[in-house]
Parts: C-alpha cells; structure tokens; sequence
C-alpha cells in the first residue's frame, strides 16, 4: 500500500505539559487507522497538529512523501485534509447544501448553488449516503448531522478524514452504519484516522497506534491483539475489564416515579406519562440515546425542572416539585451528563466544588464565617479516598483531566446519597480506568444499599451494572427487562422505537 | 480547550497560555498604565499645552504635600464605594449600571431623614445618616432586583433608565421642594451641624467617609472569601445553573446582591453630602456611579483592587484639577485619561493570555 501520510518525532509542548512527545505515525491510503489512548494521552494534540490548529514544536510531517509545514486548517483543506471535531459547527435552520456550500466555498458574491448541488449528489451516491439535502439541519438526527460533516470535508477534496470520537453520541446501529461509511471510503482509497478509546469500535480498523501521556506505546494490526492487550497498552497496568457484581436481593422502596409528564426547553413534552421504581441495593439502568427525555427526568426528579403532572416520592416522601435543597436534603445524589454545564463550577477550586451545595451545613461554617478547618479536612479525604490528582486543594477545577473532574463530582454526590443515587451518563468521556473506577464505586454504593438510578448509551456499561434494565424513546418507556432477559440486540432495537414484544420477535 | 489561534502572514501567530501568572498581569497592569500616560501626554499636546509641565503638575497635586495627598483621599472615597457597588454586582454577573441613580438615592434619603430630625444629638443622627444613605441605594437596587427576578426585566436596561428617573426626580426636588430659600443655585440649603461627617483628626477636609469607605472594603473582601454567602454570590455569578442544580436560591441570591450593590453605592452619594459638599447638589455627585464602574473593573472586582483603583482615580482628578488650574489643560482631559486608562487595561489583559510564537 502507499503510505500518504507520515509523521516523524512531533513534539508539543504547553507551558509544563509535553502533550506530544516524539510522536510517530503513518497512514497508507484506503486506511481506516485508530489513534487509541486515554483522555489526556495526546491524540486530539496529534490530529490538532495535522489538522494546522497547533504548531508542533519540533518534529515534521510529511504528505506523499514530501514535507509539508501545515499552520492553519486552511492549509490542512489545501492539502487534503479533512477534520470531524467532536461538537459539530453546523447552522441549524440552514439546510444541509446550504450548510455544505457556506462552510467550505471560499464565497462568491452569490454562491453556484446548481454546480455544488451536483457535486454534492455525486459525493452522496458514491458513499451510498442517504441524506436529504434541502432538510434543515434542526431536523436531523445526530447520525445524518454528522455525516453532512463528513461531506463537508469530502466536499472540499479531502483525501484523508481525522475524526474525534466520531461514535460518541451515536446509537449502536447509528455506529454500525457510520463504520460501513467508512470501508465505503477507504475501498475508494481515501484514508481516515479515527479518535477513540472504545475498545470494541477500535477492533474493527485497519491499524491501531496507542498512546499513553504524549507518547506512541505501538502500532498493531487488531487481529493480532486481544482487548485485553489494548486496554494495557492505552493503561499501562492490569485492567478488570469484567466486574464480579454480587447478586443482592433488592431493598426497600426508595423511588417512586408515577406517571410523570416534563416539559423540555422547548416546551414539548419530554415524558410522557413515566413510572418506575427504584429499590435500595438496585441499579436501574436507562437505556436510551441522549435526548429522549434522561436529562429532563433526572432535572425533575431533583428538582430544577417543573413537573406538569405525576408524582415523585422518595422513601415514601413526596418530593414532587420540591425544591432542590428540599431533595438533597432527602439523601438524593445527582451526577449529571455534563459537567462543567450542571455539576460543577469550572472556575471554582477543589475543594470549593466539594462543598458546594453544603456551604451552609453547619458543619462547615460558624454562622457567618467557613470553618477553614472542616472544609480543609473534607477536602483532604476527598481527594484521597477517590484518588483525585492535582497538586492541591486550591487547584481550579478547569485545569484537571476528565477522569479527576468527573472524581470530584463523584466524590461529592456519593457522600451526599444516602438514599438514591441518579447518574446520567457517569462514565461518558472517561478512559478505561477511570470508568473501571466509577463502576466500582458505584457497586460498592449499591452494596452499601443505595437505590441507583443511572442512563447511559453505553450499553455494555448498563449490562454489565444493571439489575434491571428500562428502556427508553422520546419519553415514553419502551420496555423494562431483567438482567437475564435483556439482551444488546434486543435494547438496541428498542433504543430505536421498537416494542419489547417485537423487539424479543425480531431479535430472536 | 481549542486554543484561539490567529495566523498572521508575518510569520508570527498568538497561542493562548494555559494560565496567566500574577507576574504576567502586574507587567502588563504597569505598561497599560504607561502607555495610557503617553497617549494622555499627546492629547494634552493636542490642547495646546506644555505636556512637561502638565504631567509635572499633575503628579504635584495628586502627591506633592500631605494636603495634596488628603485631597486626593477625598476625591477617591465615593469612587472607592461606587467601585465596591460594581464588583459585588458583576462578580455575581449581574450587570448594575445604576449606580449613578444609587449615589443619588442615597443622598437623597438621608437628606430627607435629616429635614425631619432636627434639634436630635449628633449621637443619633450621625449613624441614621450613614445607614439611611446606605438603605436609599439598597431600595432602588432591590427594586431592579425584583423587577429581574419577578418579571425578567433586563437589569441593564433598568438600571440605566433608573439613572435618568432618579437625575430628573431629583432635579424636581431641588427646583422646588428642597431649594434654598431665597437660593440662586439649584441647590439646598446647608445640612445641620449635627449629620455633618467629622473630620479626620489631623487629616482635614478627610471625612470620616474615607474609613467607612476601608470598612467596607475589608468586609466586602472577607465576605466574598470567606463566607457561605459570598460562596454562593460568586458560584451564582460562575454560573447560575449548576448553582441551582446544588440547591442555592438564585433569585433571592441575585435581589440580595442588587440591594448590597445598591446601598454601598448609596454610601458614597451620603458621603459626599455630609462629608464635602453639606448641601445637596448634583455637580459633587454625577459621574462617580460610572466612573465606578471603571474602577471596579479596573480593580478586577476584587474588593482590595478597587480600593487601590479608587485612590488612583483619587489623585487623578485631583491632579488634573490642579493642572487644569495652573497649566490650562481642559478639565475634560482627566475624564478622558480615565477612560484611555481603562481601554489599555482592558487590552492589556486580554494580551496578557496570550503568547507570540515565531513561525519557522
């Protein structure tokens, strides 16, 4: 194969952190590569780098064989190169060809609407991309958004496409059918580098290039390793990658969820009619992709979303529409979905995240002042019992990794929960270790006797902790499965709109 | 996360730093400021003055004897008040612009109070004052406060409005109800002995208003640091949404801040009443609530920041008062300074994020 991208010893440094180090790497056209690491490793670095959004410090990259000095995405588009960033940059009420035309063409006065229009079907037909170009993009789903993203970059004669965690927010089909687009691509000989650290999606490419703190551990082809072996590549220890969960019988009733009607921002309803009951020493698991009403259910369980109609109570407490205080003060924990958007302050330190919402238990004041002592002490143990790094107490929280971020809501929302646990999404842009760490934390809380109620649209993360496992599509409960029932085939198809009962048909 | 980048076909671009260091910030708080005086010292050549003489008078009245330094002490006190009133406001990002409407409403209420305790012991009157011009700021921010809260008024839009309401009740008051009588100036007449700020001892005219003025700034600072309450002003004003998320009750956080803003602001046109002027007046109090605001962000919202702000601005008007006096260099150049100021700071910390990287 010829090899059309080359990169030898790139460095990048920021201030202390060497993000890249002596990194090297190849890519041969048709290639699907995966650059596998976890947060932190340096791999969006890497493609920032290629992609002329970072100038290397040192190191050089060579295009076809001939060096190239890449010192802005415009350069990277002329040389053909492409990128897909995790966020998509797209105008929502413009249409998909609109989208395409004014992201890329550098504008005439008046765009030929009628030439890219033909370039772009000819694009579509040869990927087998099924898209309606005069949609507005408010009307896609995230799937077909980010394949218009896709297209923007082919559109401009990218020959090499570098996405960033491209299946992130995608359904397990949705996946699947991103991934045929991609053997589409590269039969056609273009070359695409992929961004992940989900072992199962990183199985099916071409090659892999690990990397651990800046630095390129190795490149293997996925049939001669084993998961095992690249989960300790990307680790650098032992990873469990399975968790003995204990079998418990299920406690007392702590939430109770009945007929619960939400509105969303928008003012459409989110859910519609949802009941379900937590008990201590269970983990529920919602199935679903983001945007089916988790978000709106967990805001309303704790209080910051108003209930239209229904009823929460908590260990046989009313708490519908209650305040948030009110709820917390009930035992109810929340770990939310995003966390610098609704669990944390990013600007405040440690350990003032640590306190907040308690900073006016006495405990940690005496009437007007803080007791410095306790909110230090709290702090302290904190930041060892769940293994947060940083170099103190005062560090802003902005400036941590993921894993430790997500460590300090883990650590305040736990302590908090002594009835019922929520978590939506917990694990979600976390690196192996750390989501072996959530999910024994939260073992270890449902052991203690916490009710747990958690979404996620990872699906091997609600088998492998759920006990029983509910389903849900816009707003609606679509099935609720035991363990031994629910199978990913049935779930995902589910996760799609489909019943239980022709879910269990189809699937079997 | 993506660093904001700008390609320049000179062969140089700007990469944001990760952080920016105290050190950064004091060099480019200290080069503002000189670039500002150059841009300051062509204007006043632009006025047809000696540029040398000028700058040389300004530095004397603002330093140059110990009266020079009181007076400039007196200049900065009500500044100080109004700069506190912005940083409490816009640390919780709530956008008061209404503290010109404030000093005067605080003014106003202790002159009122003052029309109607006469013959009362200095004992009594002294602290009514003082707490009736804090509670005259107080009563108009919480109106823009429930006005926010309630029926989501914009509270810029309010409080500048609230500024223009506030000017022209008060110009009714003074043409009629509160005139001297027998007066020329639009103006009344003197307050009684008894609400009059003492002075300083030693530091006449320095009114007792420059140590409410170091009060407030402590407590502001203390409270903000280290208080439960001022945890939950800055998590409101970091953002709004995680702190109702953990249960802090925003609405109610946001009137209080508003009433706190407001009534430190009330302060400073008190202060001036019963400390300088005796009469009320509008030339000794308009401008200092905008004026505040500058300083306030001049101070980086930090209580102890403003406090040296305020004094800065302090020896600047009494500076330039002193070299429009001897030098003939327009009044209206020191507001200007204050604003070129202002300008230069705000892009020297901006700059001061980034960093100028060679191109190979």
């Amino acid at each position: 194969m010829t090899q059309v991208l080359r990169v030898e010893e790139l460095t990048k440094r920021f201030a202390t952190v060497t993000a890249n180090d002596r990194v090297s790497f190849d890519l041969e056209a048709g290639e699907i590569h995966c650059l596998l690491g976890q947060n932190g490793a340096g791999k969006t670095t890497l493609c920032e780098c290629l992609y002329g959004f970072y100038l290397p410090d040192s190191g050089s990259i060579f295009l076809d064989g001939r060096e190239v000095t890449i010192r802005s995405p415009s350069d990277a588009i002329r040389l053909g190169i492409g990128m897909v960033h995790q966020h998509f940059v797209l105008v929502p009420p413009m249409t998909v060809l609109e989208n395409i035309v004014v992201g890329t063409e550098d504008l005439a006065p008046i765009p030929n609407m009628g030439i890219a229009e033909k370039r772009i079907r000819a694009l579509c037909e040869a990927y087998d991309l099924d898209i309606d170009l005069e949609a507005r993009i408010w009307q896609l789903s995230v799937g077909e958004q980010q394949w218009v993203e896709i297209l923007k970059a082919l559109y401009t004669g990218a020959r090499i496409l570098i996405l960033d965690e491209p299946t992130a927010v995608l359904t397990p089909q949705e996946s699947e059918k991103l991934f045929q687009i991609f053997r589409r691509m590269a039969a056609k000989g273009l070359s695409v580098v992929l961004i992940s650290h989900k072992l199962n999606e990183v199985m099916e490419s071409d090659r892999v290039t690990v990397l651990r703190q800046g630095r390129v551990i190795g490149t293997v082809r996925p049939q001669d390793v084993t998961k095992l072996d690249l989960s300790r590549m990307m680790v650098g220890r032992e990873v469990d990658l399975r968790i003995q969960k204990s079998t418990l019988g299920a406690g007392a009733l702590a939430l109770e969820v009945r007929d619960l009607c939400v509105l969303n921002d928008k003012g459409q309803r989110a859910l519609n009619g949802f009941s379900l009951t937590v008990h201590g020493r269970e983990i529920v698991g919602i199935a679903g992709v983001a945007g089916n009403g988790q978000k709106e259910l967990f805001e309303a369980l704790i209080g910051v979303r108003s209930i239209e109609s229904g009823e929460v109570r908590v260990a046989g407490k009313d708490l519908t529409n209650a305040r948030p205080k009110d709820v917390a003060d009930h035992g109810v924990g929340y770990i939310p979905d995003d966390r610098f958007g609704a669990g944390l302050i990013a600007d405040f330190s440690i350990a003032e995240n640590l306190i907040l919402g308690r900073q006016d238990d006495r405990r940690f004041n005496k009437g007007f002042l803080f007791r410095r002592h306790a909110v230090n002490e709290l702090a302290a143990s904190s930041m060892r019992d769940f293994e947060i790094v940083a170099p103190s107490d005062k560090t802003i929280t902005k400036t941590l990794s993921g894993g430790n971020i997500q460590k300090v809501i883990l650590a305040r929302e736990l302590s908090q929960s002594t009835v019922c646990l929520l978590a939506n999404q917990p694990t979600r842009g976390l690196d192996v270790g750390v989501i072996e760490y959530v999910h024994r934390q939260l073992l270890a809380k449902r052991e203690q006797g916490l009710a747990i109620l958690m979404a996620s649209e990872e699906l091997e993360e609600i088998f492998k902790l759920s006990d029983r496992i509910v389903t849900l599509f816009k707003g609606e409960i679509m099935g609720i499965l035991s363990g031994e029932e629910a199978s990913v085939e049935k779930v995902g198809l589910m996760m799609g709109g489909m019943s239980a009962a022709m879910a269990s048909e189809v699937a079997s | 996360m993506n660093a904001a980048f700008l390609v320049n076909r000179l062969g140089i671009r700007f990469e944001r730093r990760p952080t920016t260091s105290v050190a950064m910030q004091t060099v480019a708080v200290l080069l503002a400021l000189a670039v500002s005086f150059l841009v300051s010292a062509s204007l006043i050549h632009l006025a047809g003055a000696d540029v040398a003489k000028a700058i040389t008078l300004l530095f004397k009245g603002a330093f140059g004897s110990q009266k020079a330094v009181i007076n400039s002490l007196v200049q900065a006190t009500p500044l100080i008040f109004t700069g506190l009133a912005t940083a409490i406001a816009f640390r919780a990002r709530i956008w008061n612009i209404g503290q010109e409407a404030q000093v005067f409403a605080g003014a106003m209420m202790a002159y009122w109070a003052t029309l109607h305790m006469a013959g009362l012991p200095r004992g009594i009157v002294l602290p009514a004052t003082i707490f009736l011009g804090f509670l005259g700021g107080a009563i108009l921010g919480g109106i823009v406060g429930l006005l926010r809260e309630k029926f989501r008024v914009n509270e810029i839009i309010s409080t500048v409005l609230s500024n223009y309401i506030v000017l022209y009740a008060l110009s009714y008051l003074l043409s009629e109800p509160w005139r001297e009588t027998g007066g020329y100036h639009q103006q009344s007449a003197k307050v009684t002995e008894a609400s009059r700020y003492p002075a300083i001892e030693g530091l006449s005219p320095l009114h007792i208003g420059f140590l409410i003025a170091i009060a407030v700034t402590l407590g502001l600072y203390v409270l903000l640091a280290h208080t439960p309450l001022g945890f939950k002003i800055r998590a409101i004003g970091h953002n709004p949404r995680v702190a109702a998320f953990k249960g802090i009750n925003v609405a109610s956080m946001s009137i209080l801040v508003l009433v706190l803003s407001g009534g430190i602001a009330g302060l400073a046109g008190s202060g001036e009443l019963f400390g300088v002027t005796h009469r009320l007046r509008f030339d000794s109090l308009q401008g200092l609530g905008y004026t505040g605001i500058i300083i306030g962000v001049l101070g980086g919202l930090n209580p102890l920041g403003v406090l040296l702000a305020g004094m800065l601005f302090g020896c600047l008007l009494q500076g330039a008062l002193y070299m429009k006096v001897l030098a003939g260099v327009p009044n209206a150049i020191a507001s200007a300074m204050e604003a070129i100021i202002l300008l230069f700071f705000l892009c020297s910390t901006v700059i001061s994020r980034y960093r100028v990287r060679r191109l190979k």
